[in-house]
Protein backbone atom coordinates (compact mmCIF):
# COMPACT_ATOMS: atom_id res chain seq x y z
CA UNK A 1 0.00 0.00 0.00
CA UNK A 2 1.46 3.42 -1.23
CA UNK A 3 1.84 5.84 1.71
CA UNK A 4 -0.08 8.97 0.84
CA UNK A 5 2.53 12.21 1.63
CA UNK A 6 -0.75 14.56 1.38
CA UNK A 7 -3.17 13.15 3.79
CA UNK A 8 -6.23 15.07 3.09
CA UNK A 9 -6.54 17.93 0.38
CA UNK A 10 -9.53 19.21 1.41
CA UNK A 11 -12.66 19.38 4.13
CA UNK A 12 -15.34 16.23 3.56
CA UNK A 13 -14.14 14.16 1.28
CA UNK A 14 -10.04 12.81 0.50
CA UNK A 15 -9.83 11.41 -2.47
CA UNK A 16 -6.26 9.60 -2.11
CA UNK A 17 -3.17 10.61 -4.55
CA UNK A 18 -4.72 8.04 -7.21
CA UNK A 19 -7.12 10.60 -8.11
CA UNK A 20 -5.10 13.58 -9.71
CA UNK A 21 -7.50 15.10 -11.97
CA UNK A 22 -10.46 14.55 -9.74
CA UNK A 23 -8.48 15.72 -6.46
CA UNK A 24 -7.96 19.39 -8.50
CA UNK A 25 -11.65 20.01 -9.92
CA UNK A 26 -12.20 19.78 -5.66
CA UNK A 27 -9.80 21.96 -4.71
CA UNK A 28 -11.30 24.10 -6.27
CA UNK A 29 -14.93 23.83 -6.14
CA UNK A 30 -14.98 22.86 -2.40
CA UNK A 31 -12.82 26.58 -1.77
CA UNK A 32 -15.55 28.24 -4.36
CA UNK A 33 -18.29 26.36 -2.16
CA UNK A 34 -16.95 27.47 1.34
CA UNK A 35 -16.83 31.01 -0.06
CA UNK A 36 -20.57 30.58 -0.58
CA UNK A 37 -21.23 29.12 2.82
CA UNK A 38 -19.12 31.81 4.20
CA UNK A 39 -21.24 34.24 2.85
CA UNK A 40 -24.22 32.19 4.09
CA UNK A 41 -23.61 32.16 7.67
CA UNK A 42 -23.05 36.54 7.44
CA UNK A 43 -26.88 35.82 6.25
CA UNK A 44 -27.62 33.76 9.38
CA UNK A 45 -25.29 36.18 11.48
CA UNK A 46 -27.96 39.25 10.78
CA UNK A 47 -30.95 36.83 11.75
CA UNK A 48 -28.96 36.35 15.04
CA UNK A 49 -28.17 40.16 15.27
CA UNK A 50 -32.05 40.93 15.05
CA UNK A 51 -33.01 38.07 16.99
CA UNK A 52 -30.59 39.30 19.90
CA UNK A 53 -31.95 43.32 19.74
CA UNK A 54 -35.40 42.07 19.81
CA UNK A 55 -34.85 39.64 22.61
CA UNK A 56 -36.76 41.56 25.46
CA UNK A 57 -39.64 42.94 22.77
CA UNK A 58 -42.15 40.37 24.12
CA UNK A 59 -44.82 42.88 23.71
CA UNK A 60 -46.99 41.46 26.55
CA UNK A 61 -47.05 38.16 24.29
CA UNK A 62 -45.70 34.63 25.35
CA UNK A 63 -42.01 34.24 26.46
CA UNK A 64 -39.33 31.28 26.18
CA UNK A 65 -40.76 29.74 29.17
CA UNK A 66 -44.18 29.19 28.09
CA UNK A 67 -43.65 28.28 24.40
CA UNK A 68 -40.16 26.36 24.12
CA UNK A 69 -40.52 22.77 24.66
CA UNK A 70 -36.91 20.99 25.72
CA UNK A 71 -36.97 17.93 24.98
CA UNK A 72 -38.34 18.42 21.55
CA UNK A 73 -35.87 20.72 21.29
CA UNK A 74 -32.98 17.92 22.63
CA UNK A 75 -34.74 15.16 20.01
CA UNK A 76 -34.37 17.83 17.19
CA UNK A 77 -30.50 18.74 18.07
CA UNK A 78 -30.43 14.70 18.41
CA UNK A 79 -31.94 13.68 15.27
CA UNK A 80 -29.28 16.36 13.04
CA UNK A 81 -26.73 15.43 14.98
CA UNK A 82 -27.00 11.89 13.73
CA UNK A 83 -27.46 12.80 10.20
CA UNK A 84 -24.08 14.52 10.62
CA UNK A 85 -22.31 11.57 11.18
CA UNK A 86 -24.54 9.28 8.31
CA UNK A 87 -23.45 12.28 5.64
CA UNK A 88 -20.31 11.82 6.85
CA UNK A 89 -20.45 7.88 6.07
CA UNK A 90 -21.72 9.26 3.40
CA UNK A 91 -18.98 10.63 1.71
CA UNK A 92 -16.40 8.00 3.38
CA UNK A 93 -18.30 5.27 0.82
CA UNK A 94 -16.72 7.56 -1.83
CA UNK A 95 -13.06 7.23 -0.99
CA UNK A 96 -11.98 4.84 -3.34
CA UNK A 97 -8.93 2.42 -1.86
CA UNK A 98 -7.22 2.29 -5.83
CA UNK A 99 -8.06 4.32 -9.08
CA UNK A 100 -9.84 1.51 -10.59
CA UNK A 101 -11.99 0.05 -8.14
CA UNK A 102 -15.36 1.37 -8.66
CA UNK A 103 -17.51 3.23 -5.57
CA UNK A 104 -20.15 0.93 -4.07
CA UNK A 105 -23.13 2.23 -5.62
CA UNK A 106 -25.76 0.52 -3.19
CA UNK A 107 -23.99 1.99 0.67
CA UNK A 108 -23.61 5.55 -0.57
CA UNK A 109 -27.23 5.94 -1.79
CA UNK A 110 -28.39 4.09 1.59
CA UNK A 111 -26.42 6.79 3.54
CA UNK A 112 -27.86 9.26 1.76
CA UNK A 113 -31.13 8.49 2.17
CA UNK A 114 -30.30 7.96 5.69
CA UNK A 115 -29.53 11.14 6.25
CA UNK A 116 -32.60 12.81 4.52
CA UNK A 117 -34.51 10.91 6.95
CA UNK A 118 -32.75 12.12 9.85
CA UNK A 119 -33.02 15.20 8.04
CA UNK A 120 -37.11 14.68 7.83
CA UNK A 121 -37.30 13.61 11.60
CA UNK A 122 -35.90 16.91 12.66
CA UNK A 123 -38.23 18.85 10.66
CA UNK A 124 -40.96 16.99 11.75
CA UNK A 125 -40.39 17.95 15.32
CA UNK A 126 -39.54 21.30 14.60
CA UNK A 127 -42.77 22.09 12.50
CA UNK A 128 -44.63 20.30 15.33
CA UNK A 129 -43.16 22.39 17.32
CA UNK A 130 -44.03 26.13 15.30
CA UNK A 131 -47.68 24.59 15.28
CA UNK A 132 -47.63 24.05 18.90
CA UNK A 133 -46.11 27.81 19.80
CA UNK A 134 -48.92 29.36 17.48
CA UNK A 135 -51.41 27.48 19.31
CA UNK A 136 -50.53 28.71 22.29
CA UNK A 137 -50.63 32.02 21.31
CA UNK A 138 -46.62 32.41 20.13
CA UNK A 139 -47.48 33.31 16.78
CA UNK A 140 -44.94 35.27 14.13
CA UNK A 141 -46.84 38.23 14.35
CA UNK A 142 -47.31 38.31 18.10
CA UNK A 143 -44.44 40.02 19.21
CA UNK A 144 -41.20 41.82 17.85
CA UNK A 145 -39.35 38.84 19.66
CA UNK A 146 -41.55 35.84 18.39
CA UNK A 147 -41.20 37.52 14.84
CA UNK A 148 -37.52 37.53 15.26
CA UNK A 149 -37.68 33.93 16.67
CA UNK A 150 -39.68 32.10 13.98
CA UNK A 151 -37.53 33.93 11.23
CA UNK A 152 -34.19 32.68 12.94
CA UNK A 153 -35.56 29.18 13.27
CA UNK A 154 -37.61 29.01 10.25
CA UNK A 155 -34.64 30.36 7.99
CA UNK A 156 -32.20 27.20 9.54
CA UNK A 157 -35.36 24.68 8.85
CA UNK A 158 -35.93 26.30 4.92
CA UNK A 159 -32.23 25.36 4.73
CA UNK A 160 -32.67 21.84 5.87
CA UNK A 161 -35.60 21.41 3.76
CA UNK A 162 -33.54 22.53 0.65
CA UNK A 163 -30.47 20.22 1.68
CA UNK A 164 -32.76 17.24 2.21
CA UNK A 165 -34.17 18.02 -1.56
CA UNK A 166 -30.48 18.17 -2.72
CA UNK A 167 -29.62 15.04 -1.16
CA UNK A 168 -32.76 12.55 -2.60
CA UNK A 169 -31.73 14.79 -6.34
CA UNK A 170 -28.36 13.51 -5.71
CA UNK A 171 -30.02 9.86 -4.69
CA UNK A 172 -31.78 10.03 -8.15
CA UNK A 173 -28.51 11.32 -10.50
CA UNK A 174 -26.49 9.03 -8.61
CA UNK A 175 -28.81 5.85 -9.90
CA UNK A 176 -29.19 6.75 -13.14
CA UNK A 177 -25.53 8.36 -14.25
CA UNK A 178 -23.36 6.55 -12.01
CA UNK A 179 -20.81 8.17 -9.37
CA UNK A 180 -19.39 9.97 -11.75
CA UNK A 181 -17.09 12.72 -11.07
CA UNK A 182 -19.65 15.01 -11.26
CA UNK A 183 -21.79 13.47 -8.79
CA UNK A 184 -19.32 13.37 -6.65
CA UNK A 185 -18.13 16.65 -6.63
CA UNK A 186 -21.74 17.60 -5.41
CA UNK A 187 -21.82 14.86 -2.53
CA UNK A 188 -18.76 16.69 -1.47
CA UNK A 189 -20.24 20.00 -1.37
CA UNK A 190 -23.57 19.12 -0.18
CA UNK A 191 -21.79 17.41 2.32
CA UNK A 192 -19.70 20.86 3.66
CA UNK A 193 -23.39 22.35 3.66
CA UNK A 194 -25.06 19.75 5.68
CA UNK A 195 -22.13 19.89 8.19
CA UNK A 196 -22.66 23.40 7.89
CA UNK A 197 -26.34 23.08 9.39
CA UNK A 198 -25.68 21.45 12.12
CA UNK A 199 -23.16 24.37 13.35
CA UNK A 200 -25.86 26.75 12.47
CA UNK A 201 -27.64 24.27 14.58
CA UNK A 202 -25.43 24.78 17.92
CA UNK A 203 -25.75 28.52 18.19
CA UNK A 204 -29.64 28.16 17.70
CA UNK A 205 -30.21 25.57 20.09
CA UNK A 206 -27.20 26.97 22.84
CA UNK A 207 -28.63 30.83 21.99
CA UNK A 208 -32.52 30.72 21.41
CA UNK A 209 -33.61 27.64 23.43
CA UNK A 210 -31.42 27.17 26.44
CA UNK A 211 -30.65 30.64 26.64
CA UNK A 212 -33.95 31.51 26.56
CA UNK A 213 -35.02 29.26 29.39
CA UNK A 214 -32.47 30.19 32.01
CA UNK B 1 -5.87 2.90 6.09
CA UNK B 2 -6.32 6.14 5.92
CA UNK B 3 -9.99 5.20 5.24
CA UNK B 4 -10.77 3.73 8.75
CA UNK B 5 -8.23 6.85 10.38
CA UNK B 6 -11.19 9.23 8.76
CA UNK B 7 -13.92 6.78 10.27
CA UNK B 8 -12.14 6.90 13.38
CA UNK B 9 -12.42 10.61 13.48
CA UNK B 10 -16.24 11.07 12.58
CA UNK B 11 -16.91 8.40 15.23
CA UNK B 12 -14.47 10.43 17.83
CA UNK B 13 -16.04 13.90 16.71
CA UNK B 14 -19.64 12.17 17.45
CA UNK B 15 -19.04 11.26 20.59
CA UNK B 16 -17.61 14.53 21.55
CA UNK B 17 -20.08 16.31 19.74
CA UNK B 18 -22.92 14.60 21.83
CA UNK B 19 -20.91 14.78 25.08
CA UNK B 20 -20.79 18.33 24.53
CA UNK B 21 -24.60 18.48 23.75
CA UNK B 22 -25.52 16.51 26.47
CA UNK B 23 -24.20 18.93 29.29
CA UNK B 24 -25.88 21.81 28.68
CA UNK B 25 -29.42 20.33 28.23
CA UNK B 26 -29.35 18.36 31.39
CA UNK B 27 -27.91 21.28 32.87
CA UNK B 28 -31.06 23.43 31.54
CA UNK B 29 -33.53 20.72 32.46
CA UNK B 30 -31.92 19.75 36.37
CA UNK B 31 -30.88 23.47 37.44
CA UNK B 32 -33.04 25.38 35.32
CA UNK B 33 -32.73 29.22 36.06
CA UNK B 34 -29.58 28.50 37.68
CA UNK B 35 -27.34 27.42 35.08
CA UNK B 36 -24.39 30.14 34.23
CA UNK B 37 -24.82 31.52 30.27
CA UNK B 38 -20.72 31.20 30.52
CA UNK B 39 -20.93 27.62 30.83
CA UNK B 40 -23.77 27.07 27.58
CA UNK B 41 -21.70 29.34 25.63
CA UNK B 42 -18.36 27.53 26.43
CA UNK B 43 -19.92 24.17 25.75
CA UNK B 44 -21.39 25.32 22.42
CA UNK B 45 -17.70 26.93 21.37
CA UNK B 46 -15.94 23.76 22.22
CA UNK B 47 -18.43 21.90 20.33
CA UNK B 48 -18.18 24.26 17.19
CA UNK B 49 -14.25 23.32 17.44
CA UNK B 50 -15.02 19.68 17.27
CA UNK B 51 -17.57 20.12 14.04
CA UNK B 52 -14.85 22.11 12.06
CA UNK B 53 -12.12 19.50 13.15
CA UNK B 54 -13.40 16.28 12.92
CA UNK B 55 -16.30 16.83 10.33
CA UNK B 56 -15.07 19.34 8.28
CA UNK B 57 -11.75 18.07 8.71
CA UNK B 58 -10.25 21.89 8.68
CA UNK B 59 -6.89 22.27 10.01
CA UNK B 60 -3.54 24.53 9.64
CA UNK B 61 -2.24 21.94 6.93
CA UNK B 62 -2.49 21.80 3.19
CA UNK B 63 -5.52 22.95 1.46
CA UNK B 64 -7.91 23.30 4.64
CA UNK B 65 -5.64 26.10 5.66
CA UNK B 66 -6.77 28.12 3.07
CA UNK B 67 -10.76 27.38 3.77
CA UNK B 68 -9.90 27.74 7.58
CA UNK B 69 -9.03 31.31 6.67
CA UNK B 70 -11.83 31.87 4.90
CA UNK B 71 -14.01 30.89 8.19
CA UNK B 72 -11.50 32.63 10.74
CA UNK B 73 -12.00 35.75 8.90
CA UNK B 74 -15.74 35.54 8.44
CA UNK B 75 -15.74 34.44 12.30
CA UNK B 76 -14.01 37.94 12.40
CA UNK B 77 -16.04 39.74 10.68
CA UNK B 78 -19.42 38.48 12.29
CA UNK B 79 -17.39 39.45 15.74
CA UNK B 80 -17.34 42.88 14.88
CA UNK B 81 -20.90 42.93 13.59
CA UNK B 82 -23.10 40.80 16.22
CA UNK B 83 -20.41 41.94 18.94
CA UNK B 84 -21.01 45.79 17.66
CA UNK B 85 -24.70 45.66 17.57
CA UNK B 86 -25.31 44.30 20.63
CA UNK B 87 -23.07 46.85 22.54
CA UNK B 88 -24.83 49.57 20.64
CA UNK B 89 -28.75 48.48 21.03
CA UNK B 90 -27.63 47.42 24.70
CA UNK B 91 -26.19 50.84 25.35
CA UNK B 92 -29.24 52.01 23.63
CA UNK B 93 -31.67 50.19 25.66
CA UNK B 94 -29.94 51.30 28.82
CA UNK B 95 -30.48 54.70 28.28
CA UNK B 96 -34.02 54.59 27.17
Amino acid sequence: MSESKTESLHPGLNLGEEHGEDHLEAETSVFGFWVFMMSDLVTFGMFFIIFASSVTALAGGPGPKELFNLGSVAWQTGFLLLSSLTSGMAVLSLKQEHADTEVPRKKLILWLLLTALLGACFLYREIADFIDMAANGGGPTRSGYLTALWSLVGLHGLHVSGGILWCLVMVVGVMVRGVDRRWKLAILRWAIFWHFLDVVWIAIFTFVFLGGLI
Amino acid sequence: MERSKEFHSYLIGFALATILTIIPFTLVATVGGGVSYVVLVLCAILQLVVHLRFFLHLSFKGQQKEDLHLVLFTGLILLIMIGGSIWVLGSLYTRM
